[in-house]
């Protein structure tokens, strides 16, 4: 063998070699950067989705290109694997010889996310579909629109309008994010619900009756009804009989964990004047901090475990949901856990929650202690667990002395005062009993639902302009300014009706409300100058009585030890105070008829 | 000047002849031909590795709880940190592949038969300590797939008849992955094995000069051309543009693929692949298609028969009469050799 035929050998072999070295590095470099998240996962299109993703690439590429971003498309979970409907589903269809459903719901998810889908059906996000005629619905369904199609004014130009749909604004607002009742529409022109089909445990409907009047498009596929569908409200109450949708977090169809992760995927429900916590959170420390240091999150970690992936500011995720240090790293998709008072009533009460998760509005304490599954001292020291990540347990115990101090002065002196008002009112019948047809009753829900509300959920998350001036100070001048100057004028109107005696009653409450120390500040100084004891050009005299500080209405204890003060303050609230008004059934009345409704 | 000059000779008492009798090897011809010019990169690139090492070893702590945090803080936060990382994973892998490239061209030229036998035996040494060098280095990340793969090539170890389990146990420092594991893979990198190429190199180097190069002579060369030239500055001159193109091929891989972190090793969550580093990728095939006692003693056996090559060919040209049977072997060898590493980079699992 010549050395020429070596040197080409040698070449050949050379060049061979150096040629696998640069692919081998090259699928090296890949696979770095793809754990590195710097570029694109594979895609791994499962063999029953490939003709879904071929054909929506073209039809609906969007679709396609959300999915293809998903951890779904790299673990080979397709179109099928979560669209998969049995033939006796209500509202399967054949689509291309796959019979599918077009809502995803929880109970699907849960075919292979079962603890996070359990987690969740116990929450109280799921529950938020109740809400439905509530008092807050009513709003919707009555005040801004009309429960039954009415005819139009007049005619629209261009646009056919034979019938108003006065069900708008509860399908576009209200069950977008508290979630609809899908519906299928009947062949006999009414609605087919989950009530209607009774499915049983597997979610399979057991009436046939229902299932036969279902009416179908010329494909065979059931026609959902436009006033449920489209639909991702987190409490959707769905055809097989289970609650919410985990696309109301998890948007569809890529379910980034990365977006879950950041206050805008909450901002689409949990802002706006009667509870904007996504507003309130940017305006305090933690999201300051986020807006600041998003980037140093880590927030496409795998876990994304508090005090190992990040420690830069909280989300809404981190403080309500993710894992942490501290609990092992263990996501729960309950936010309820870690909640300790709840603010969506008119006044804030503990969250002590029974065997089902319902928060207990029970007064009698012996009773009220049996109903107990978790208390609310256990879910604020999950809550402070979380806190404990950035500050000492001090820090936070001072914290929620402050927290405590504040909802307890709101329920003290405006919430129950108004309540007991607004109670005696309806007792003595000088208002009706339809809701938000008298001034008053729009006063009093703009102070709690709106204005109260802003004000505990500023609190809660430390936004001193929501807590003060967009909340206790509207607050204080709705109580002043609008509520007692309206029940006063309802007073008045009585008493010229002929209606002493329901007067003098409301009068009482209303007189009884002013008297106590904390109101004394309001009227004490035009009723000096009534009595010709001061003049209306000299200063008034001290506001604050001297035995102010030793009422019992101001004697909040110092709670320097935070886990002590509300249960000692609703204790004393449900036993010894004679002004207390949180009777269950007004405040399951006013507060939407559910327990939904977490402090932030 | 003089007076330094003379100072210097004073003390440093070499004059200039000397030192270019000293340096001035005769190389032979075949070498103006770049490709047979390839010996000196590995050198150049162990230079690279000992700098940049030495930089690292600046910021690395090596023990499993700081272990990944100091080679994110060299990647993420340390000036030049990233760079320096990236120069030192691409100049490893380059030092392998023109180990690699060195040793096919000795291999296909012959250039270990008699009587430098020993010096292919020095380089075969200097091939292990190279490939212990790479995977010690792989493991001191610790991220997930470097403490896994380090795991299973502990296990391969134990599979090692009579001394599999001992070997473990010097490999790991223990029965399992430990505390003192990182330490002694570190020791091992910066010093133990970095030393030991040191002196091969030397042994190498000098074997080099008391042989001198092996020549070869293409048949389509001049009769009356000189056989030899000068070292330097001709060959030096060729080593050096040799040098300046490594180093600005190596600059331009670590800036366009930096080295990345990928997750942080743990002990509880075995990866849905585990992948060695790439130089690895022929046994650890090797090791899928067979046996893990039959594929271990059959990486031995080879490992062993390449140590003793040159005797092995001599004794194979004896009884088969083909002169250059070592070439046909080489020839399966080496595709069988870029079959299997292609084959375990496209493998998923």
């Amino acid at each position: 063998m010549t050395v020429k035929t070596k040197q080409l050998i040698i070449g050949v072999l050379g060049f061979a070699f150096l040629g696998s070295l640069i692919f081998v590095q090259a699928m090296e470099v890949a696979r770095r950067r793809q754990e590195a998240g710097l570029s694109p996962h594979p895609i791994a299109v499962p063999a029953a989705s490939k003709s879904c993703v071929e054909c929506h690439d073209k039809s609906s590429p969007g679709i396609i290109d959300h999915w293809e971003g998903s951890t779904h498309a790299i673990k080979g979970v397709g179109c099928v694997e979560c669209h998969l409907a049995q033939k006796t589903d209500a509202d399967a269809f054949d689509h291309y010889g796959a019979t599918i459903a077009t809502i995803v719901t929880p109970k699907d998810c849960g075919r292979c996310h079962k603890t996070e889908t359990e987690e969740f059906m116990a929450s109280h996000h799921a529950k938020a579909g109740n809400i439905l005629a509530s008092l807050d619905n009513f709003l919707a369904e009555t005040v801004e629109g009309h429960r039954e199609p009415f005819n139009p004014h007049s005619p629209t130009p261009g646009h056919d309008v034979d019938l108003v749909n006065g069900m708008a604004s509860v399908n576009v607002g209200c069950k977008q994010c508290h979630g609809s009742k899908v519906a299928l529409l009947a062949n006999d022109g009414g609605l087919i619900t989950v009530d209607d089909l009774k499915p049983d445990d597997s979610g399979r409907p057991t009436n046939s009756e229902a299932l036969a009047r279902i009416k179908k498009d010329d494909n065979g596929a059931p026609l959902l009804d436009t006033s449920a569908w489209p639909n991702t409200g987190i409490g959707r109450l769905n055809l097989d009989g289970s609650l919410g949708s985990c696309s109301a977090c998890h948007s569809r169809h890529d379910f980034s964990p990365r977006r879950a992760r950041q206050p805008e995927n909450c901002g689409k429900c949990h802002l706006g004047p009667d509870h904007p916590q996504k507003e309130i959170y940017e305006e305090s420390k933690h999201g300051v901090a986020f807006r600041d240091l998003k980037e140093h999150m880590n927030l496409d970690a795998h876990d994304w475990v508090l005090g190992e992936d990040y420690t830069q500011a909280p989300t809404c995720a981190t403080c309500h949901m993710s894992g942490h240090s501290r609990n092992g790293g263990r996501v729960t998709h309950d936010p309820g856990e870690r909640i300790s008072w709840s603010n969506r009533p008119p006044i804030s009460i503990v969250m002590d929650t029974d065997a089902k998760g319902a928060v207990i509005k029970e007064k009698d304490p012996e009773l009220r202690q049996k109903l107990i599954a978790s208390t609310w001292q256990e879910k604020r020291q999950a809550m402070k667990n979380v806190c404990l990540h950035c500050h000492t347990p001090k820090y936070v115990n001072a914290f929620y002395s402050q927290y405590d101090d504040f909802v307890v002065n709101y329920n003290e002196k405006f919430a129950k005062p108004g309540q007991k008002i607004m109670d005696v009112l309806h007792e003595q019948e000088l208002i009706t009993n339809a809701e938000f047809d008298e001034e008053i009753e729009w006063t009093w829900f703009y102070l709690w639902h709106h204005e109260g509300r802003r004000a505990r959920h500023g609190a809660s998350m430390m936004a001193p302009d929501y807590a003060h001036w967009h909340g206790m100070f509207e607050v204080a001048e709705r109580f002043y300014q609008e509520l007692i100057p309206q029940a006063r004028e309802l007073v008045h109107h009585a008493e010229e009706a002929g209606q002493t005696a329901q007067a003098e009653a409301v009068d009482q409450v209303i007189e009884d409300v002013l008297a106590r120390p904390e109101h004394q500040w309001y009227e004490s100084a035009k009723k000096l100058v009534e009595a010709g004891k001061a003049s209306l050009v000299e200063p008034p005299p001290a506001a604050v009585a001297p035995d102010a500080v030793d009422s019992p209405a101001n004697a909040t204890p110092a709670a320097t030890d935070d886990a002590a003060t509300p249960a000692a303050d609703a204790a004393k609230a449900d036993t010894a105070k004679a002004d207390d008004t949180a009777d269950p059934a007004t405040e399951k009345k006013a507060d939407g008829g559910t327990d939904t409704p977490p402090d932030a | 000047m003089s007076r330094l000059s003379d100072w210097f000779s004073e003390r440093v008492p070499i004059s200039g002849d000397q030192l270019r009798e000293l340096t001035n090897e005769p190389v032979p011809n075949h070498l103006k031909r770049w490709w047979f010019a390839l010996g000196g990169t590995p050198a150049y690139l162990f230079v690279v590795q000992i700098i940049t090492g030495i930089l690292l070893a600046f910021y690395y702590q090596p023990t499993a709880s700081t272990a990944y945090e100091s080679v994110r803080y060299i990647t993420e936060d340390a000036s030049f940190g990233w760079y320096l990382r990236s120069l030192h994973k691409w100049a490893a892998t380059l030092m392998i592949a023109s180990v690699i490239l060195h040793q096919l061209r000795v291999y296909f030229t012959g250039a270990y038969r008699r009587p430098r036998e020993l010096n292919w035996v020095i380089g075969m040494c200097l091939l292990m300590c190279t490939l212990l060098t790479g995977f010690t280095g792989y493991s001191l990340a610790f991220e997930q797939l470097s403490y896994w793969g380090a795991t299973v090539a502990a296990n391969i170890s134990d599979a090692v008849p009579l001394v599999g389990s001992f070997a473990k146990q010097m490999l790991l420092a223990g029965d399992g992955y430990n505390d003192r594991t990182l330490s002694r893979f570190y020791i091992m990198h910066a010093a133990v094995l970095p030393t030991t190429i040191i002196m091969l190199v030397a042994v190498h180097i000098m074997f080099i000069r008391l042989h001198g190069v092996t020549e070869l002579r293409f048949e389509d060369e001049p009769a009356d051309q000189p056989r030899h030239f000068n070292f330097f500055p001709d060959h030096i001159l060729t080593e050096l543009s040799i040098g300046l193109v490594l180093m600005i091929l190596l600059s331009a891989l670590a800036t366009i693929f930096p080295a990345t972190m990928g997750p942080q090793a743990d002990p509880q969550t075995t990866p849905e692949v585990i992948k060695p580093e790439w130089f690895f990728y022929v046994s650890f095939r090797w090791l899928k298609l067979f046996s893990l006692t039959f594929a271990v003693i059959s990486t031995g056996f080879i490992v062993g028969a390449m140590f003793v090559w040159p005797w092995i060919d001599r004794a194979l040209v004896k009884a088969t009469g083909i002169k250059e049977i070592s070439v046909y072997i080489g020839i399966v060898g080496t595709l069988l050799l870029i079959g299997l590493t292609v084959w375990e980079a496209v493998a998923t699992h």
